[in-house]
């Protein structure tokens, strides 16, 4: 009987359930301060490039001068207008003038039309473009930016998650190879990522397209474009060599950065002593140097991704790749503001939305780092 | 013996079956070819190279790069055809000459200042250069590739003679009236108020204006002038000159350019537009010119066609001409070249002004030489810049050069001269007021002058879109109405069996529809479209049109009386083929258009759409196919017809029930709405991956030949043969041999051949017309007094050769010495 075993009731730790709900409280609270300064941050910074992409109001002068030359250049070539009185040509010009900058929105001030902007800008309400017109003919900017996403990201998502995940690797393998011949030659070849990731794609474009003809010129699919399964073949084949020059352009230095990142915490004190405790270097490798460096290696990865999704102007137009880079360009020339802040809006609320998730997960990894106040700090 | 017998009737049987087989299999139909892919590709580098590689046959677009003409040079499997672009020019801040808000000199106030800029540029140098030789000198508002002028061309080289590069000349006209202004010289650099004279000079940066501006503006610092260069781009530059008021003196010249698309047969526009407050006077600069009043007056006359024949016309031409120059609140530099390179193998017409995508005939020309069918791929600077309807959709002249690829037409522009030709229409007939001057060169057209034309009280005068009907001339003006021209068009019966892509026979209702739609409905509130954007043309339509009326309806025959006419007969016909500038579509699915429209989901047009915060309406791809696509299901269901009350008296229940049955197969099949009747039919775009694919109209009526005549422009090439001394006094004959690929040009094709002789002064001494001998050959006759007005020494004779089948004149030039 005495040995008779009896169901444990564990009683509730009123300290530890204390210790539960100061953290939730704690947790919440820094949440929602770390949000609000998030939030503020990002309504500052798209107001910011509001006024900028406007250029303080000026866009409305470069606007209606436009307007004004269109309108000219359309009655000079109409030949009808030449039959017309003065008065008659004067009525059809001022009809024409305020239509379009009526349609723009020109009759209203700057700053009243800088509130909409903003405040639709921060409801992601992200409106009707002025000029431009998806590729596929819709107005709408949310269609606009969505259309280019896609080739974006295939593209640039690829590229870089190859980069990333090449660059740890080869990295975390020269750091345990340190002056070796590989290791020499790496950081010798570093500086070549000096010259941008176009530069590459011109020479590999000259190489493999126009003097061995193994690879297409650019674009994203053949002319014309296959159907079924061909087609995602085709463009996986237009994927290699704007890949490779995004590869070549960056794979070096980025090396270089990580094994020097990854070197210094090879070289640290609890790193000496787990070799000497006799360790095999692959548990030191998982142990002492990849988890302490796991938030930077996240913070990398993360910012990788949301960047990924900006594009590059001239890399794009090198290959003639219908993404958003070439996209915001073209907005920026046609001064199209909807797309402008559209396109700033999407990436600033991402890159909140990310530092945010990002300061939980450092907790989640790295014991030292505590959010809110009380916590001991990394 | 009997074997070969049978074996020779056998082959002989072959032969009388085969070989009339073989000819009618050879009768293609439409297109050359079967496929067309049009790519996006803007890189002029990248042209080359995918043209070297085969990866497209043909760019479409003109390019100016200088190392792509290098490599196209250097290529043996590459060609090109030239195409005559802008012109370049510097234009003045005329306000002055103080600027009163910044109590600044402007020296350019003063028209001989203005005037003396032409003798201080080379414009030679800057061709060479600064355009690396993609452009030939321009001095007058009068582009080279302009038919006025080959027909002014003594006067306009002889004010190229009087303008031509002088910077001593020039130098001394600024002296004098610098001082004259009250500016004194001090180390070299004017001076005004003490203050160094600063000259601020917009120069565009966006192309090779720069250099031209840089080059301005080193000569007008060698002049005293200290310049003020400031970069910009368009964008940039359009606030300052055209927008700011130049009384602010925030600028004093800027680099101009001028874009022209087509080959332009009346260039009255120009002074109109250039030197005259009246057609641009939204702008403050054009507000502050002071145009000689003569000048000004002459402009008008031309740019209104006040006057009573061509030869009054010339008489305006050469006394305005000159003015301009003096005038000068702009100088005209260069009138640009480009080149669009092509494989060598391949053949297309390529229009003079507007290259191969501009050119109505690039779809019916297409081909590999000596090939039928296949696929060409095709580049283009840019493609599906927006959506296409024909209404109101895109007018990018890259998604018009796919829409050409699609469209059938009435009439076809020359892509040489600028006149037309008929395509679907069979002839016409014009009728004018007497003292129009309105001329015809070819024989599809009769020209008859009359005392006067009265609009019959039947035809239509104008659209009411509450009763969707037309209102009658008899309604309209009750008292009568004459107009100055009526102009007779007429189709062949084979017009009704010709079809739209879809399949669809072509109707009348088809012209009806695109005439109602496309001229009047939306203009009038009455109407469930209507659009305050289609206001301006309803009503400059309206200010010259007097009536259309059906006289047949099969054969079709259309009158139309309008109060305005074309100097060339040929450009006054108005066919009313359902295809205007941004496309063209059958009455079926223009009419889905109607209805997604009239229920606020779409738009024709970009403003409109703007205004009901709809889309704007894609015919061809996009979002709004769906909305199209649903309207099709309702459309079908009920046996729409748009404006029912007027067009239901030319549709049947058939054609009803064909239509909608066919549009609904056509969209199944291809997912779209381009509906047209070209050679080409839009298989599909893609709209992201910039490509469009363009197949071959297999039921399409015309030879594939049947342009074939247009496929190389028939430049003259020119030759001045004869002694090279001349004895003042003493007659002297010239020869002009006159060729094209080595063959003599006919005689029946050349308009005229005129010469000049300068003295060596540099003096026009003679002027007249060589006499045609025989094709390929004319004859210069310089009488005795002709020659006795010559100064000893090096003359030149120079000869323009006009062809009729080419807007662009041959110059050529032999110089002979003059001796006692």
């Amino acid at each position: 009987m005495a040995n008779e075993l009896q169901p444990v009731h564990r009683t509730p730790n009123p300290l530890q359930s204390k210790q539960w709900s100061d953290t939730f409280r704690r947790i919440a609270k820094y949440s929602v301060q770390r949000l609000v300064v998030l939030f503020i941050t990002v309504v500052i910074g798209l107001y910011i490039t509001v006024l900028i992409a406007n250029q303080g109001g000026y866009v409305d002068q470069i606007r209606k001068a436009q307007i004004r030359e269109s309108v000219g250049q359309m009655m000079a070539v109409n030949p009808e207008v030449q039959r017309l009185t003065q008065s008659q040509i004067i009525d059809i010009q001022q009809r024409e003038i305020a239509l379009e900058e009526e349609r723009l929105g020109l009759h209203l001030p700057f700053a009243l039309r800088s509130v909409m902007y903003l405040q639709q800008a921060i409801t992601l309400n992200l409106g009707n473009a002025e000029y431009m017109t998806s590729d596929s003919g819709s107005r709408r900017v949310r269609n606009i930016i969505l259309e280019r996403l896609a080739p974006t990201l295939v593209l640039f998502l690829t590229a870089n998650l190859i980069l990333f995940g090449s660059a740890i690797l080869i990295a975390l393998f020269l750091s345990r190879r340190y002056g070796s011949f590989l290791d020499r030659a790496v950081v010798a070849l570093t500086p070549t990522s000096a010259a941008p990731s176009w530069f590459y794609g011109m020479f590999l474009i000259l190489l493999f397209s126009a003097l061995w003809r193994m690879m297409p010129f650019g674009g994203m699919v053949a002319a014309p474009p296959p159907s079924g399964i061909h087609y995602y073949f085709s463009v996986a084949k237009h994927l290699v060599l704007p890949i490779a020059a995004i590869f070549l352009g960056a794979i070096f230095q980025s090396v270089y950065s990580w094994r020097t990142f990854f070197l210094i915490y090879s070289s640290e004190d609890y790193v000496e002593m787990a070799k000497a405790k006799g360790m095999t270097s692959s548990m030191i490798e998982r142990r002492y140097v990849l988890k302490p460096t796991l938030p930077t290696i996240i913070t990398s990865f993360a910012l990788t991704l949301i960047y990924a999704w900006q594009g590059q102007i001239i890399l794009e137009t090198v290959f003639n790749w219908p993404g958003l880079g070439r996209l915001l360009y073209q907005a920026i020339g046609f001064n199209d503001i909807p797309i402008v802040v559209g396109s700033t809006v999407i990436f600033a609320y991402l890159l909140a939305i990310t530092v945010f998730l990002l300061d939980i997960i450092y907790a989640l990894v790295d014991p030292r780092v505590k959010v809110g106040n009380g916590g001991a700090r990394a | 013996m009997l074997k070969s017998k049978t074996l020779l009737v056998f082959l002989a049987v072959v032969l009388v079956v085969a070989v009339p087989l073989t000819s009618f299999a050879q009768e293609r139909m439409g297109a050359w070819v079967d496929d067309v892919v049009l790519v996006q590709e803007s890189d002029p580098s990248t042209v080359i190279m995918k043209l070297l590689a085969g990866e497209i046959d043909s760019h479409a677009t003109s390019m100016a790069d200088p190392a792509a003409w290098e490599q196209i040079q250097q290529s043996p499997i590459l060609d090109y055809s030239i195409v005559y672009g802008g012109s370049r020019e510097l234009t003045f801040n005329p306000v002055g000459p103080v600027f009163p808000t910044t109590d600044k000199l402007n020296p350019f106030n003063v028209p001989r200042i203005r005037e003396a800029m032409n003798w201080m540029i080379d414009r030679q140098y800057i061709v060479d250069e600064i355009m690396n030789g993609f452009a030939i000198p321009g001095v007058v508002p009068v582009p080279a590739n302009h038919i006025d002028y080959s027909r002014h061309a003594s006067v306009i080289r002889e004010l190229e003679l009087e303008y031509a590069y002088n910077p001593e000349q020039g130098s001394a006209v600024v002296q004098e009236e610098m001082v004259k202004l009250g500016a004194t010289l001090v180390n070299g650099k004017w001076h005004y108020n003490n203050e160094p004279v600063v000259l601020i000079g917009v120069i565009r940066n966006d192309d090779e204006r720069l250099e031209m501006g840089d080059y301005f503006s080193n000569i007008l610092e060698d002049l005293g002038f200290t310049v003020d260069r400031q970069y910009k781009n368009m964008s940039e530059a359009n606030p300052i000159w055209i927008f700011g008021d130049p009384a602010d003196g925030a600028w004093h010249f800027y680099t101009g350019g001028w874009g022209s698309s087509v080959i332009n047969r009346d260039s009255s526009v120009r002074p109109e537009q250039m030197y005259t407050t009246r057609l641009m006077s939204f702008s403050p600069l054009w507000l502050a010119y002071t145009p000689d009043p003569r000048l000004d007056e002459l402009a008008q006359r031309l740019y209104n066609n006040d006057y009573q024949d061509m030869a009054e016309r010339a008489q305006l031409w050469e006394e305005l001409l000159p003015l301009t120059l003096q005038d000068s609140v702009r100088i005209w530099v260069t009138d640009s070249l480009e080149y669009i390179p092509r494989r060598t193998e391949m053949q297309v017409v390529s229009d003079l002004a507007a290259g191969i995508g501009g050119s109505q005939l690039w779809p019916y020309t297409l081909r590999r030489i000596g090939e039928v069918g296949g696929s060409v791929t095709l580049g283009l600077q840019q493609l599906l810049d927006g959506p296409w309807n024909p209404v109101g959709g895109s007018n990018s002249v890259y998604d018009q050069a796919a829409i050409r690829g699609t469209a059938d037409r009435g009439i076809m522009y020359d892509p040489y001269t600028g006149l037309v030709h008929p395509q679907r229409i069979e002839r016409a007939e014009l009728y004018a007021t007497k003292g129009l001057p309105i001329s015809k060169s070819h024989d599809w057209i009769t020209l008859e002058f009359v005392d006067s034309i009265n609009v019959p009280g039947d035809a239509w005068a104008e659209w009411d879109a509450a009763e969707q009907r037309f209102i009658t001339v008899a309604e309209k003006y009750p008292e009568g109405v004459t107009s100055w021209t009526k102009s007779v068009v007429y189709y062949p019966e084979e017009l009704f069996e010709t079809t739209w892509h879809d399949g669809s026979q072509f109707s009348i209702a088809d012209i009806l529809l695109f005439m109602i739609l496309g001229s009047f409905d939306r203009a009038q509130e009455a109407s469930s479209i209507y659009d305050a954007s289609a206001i301006s043309a309803y009503n400059s339509l309206m200010s010259y049109f007097k009536g259309v009326r059906i006289v047949s309806e099969n054969p079709l025959v259309i009158e139309t009386y309008v109060d305005s006419y074309a100097l060339d007969a040929e450009l006054a016909v108005n066919s009313w083929y359902p295809v205007g500038n941004l496309g063209t579509g059958p009455w079926h699915t223009l009419g889905l258009g109607i209805r997604a429209e009239a229920a606020k989901e779409v738009a024709f047009s970009r403003a409109k759409a703007t205004e009901i915060d709809s889309e704007y309406l894609g015919m061809a791809y996009g979002p709004t196919v769906s909305i199209l696509a649903k309207h099709l299901g309702e459309a079908a269901a009920t046996g729409f017809i748009p404006y029912e009350k007027f067009l239901s008296q030319y549709i049947s229940a058939e054609e009803i029930a064909s239509r909608w049955s066919n549009l609904q197969a056509w969209y199944g099949s291809k997912g779209h709405f381009w509906v047209a009747s070209g050679p080409l039919y839009l298989e599909r775009a893609y709209p992201v991956e910039k490509q469009i694919h363009l197949r071959r109209y297999e039921n399409y009526i015309d030879p594939a030949a049947k342009w074939d005549r247009f496929g190389v422009p028939m430049f003259a090439e020119a030759e001045i043969e004869g002694s090279t001394r001349v004895s003042i006094g003493a007659a002297a004959e010239y020869d002009v041999v006159i060729t094209f690929n080595d063959q003599p040009y006919l005689v029946s094709d050349m308009d005229v051949v005129r010469y000049l002789v300068i003295s060596s002064t540099g003096e026009i001494v003679v002027g007249g017309e060589a006499t045609p001998e025989e094709d390929g050959l004319w004859t210069i006759t310089l009488s005795a007094d002709d020659t006795s007005k010559l100064n000893v020494g090096a003359s030149t004779i120079e000869v323009i050769v006009t062809p009729k089948a080419i807007a662009i004149p041959t110059f050529v030039s032999m110089q002979v010495i003059a001796t006692r």
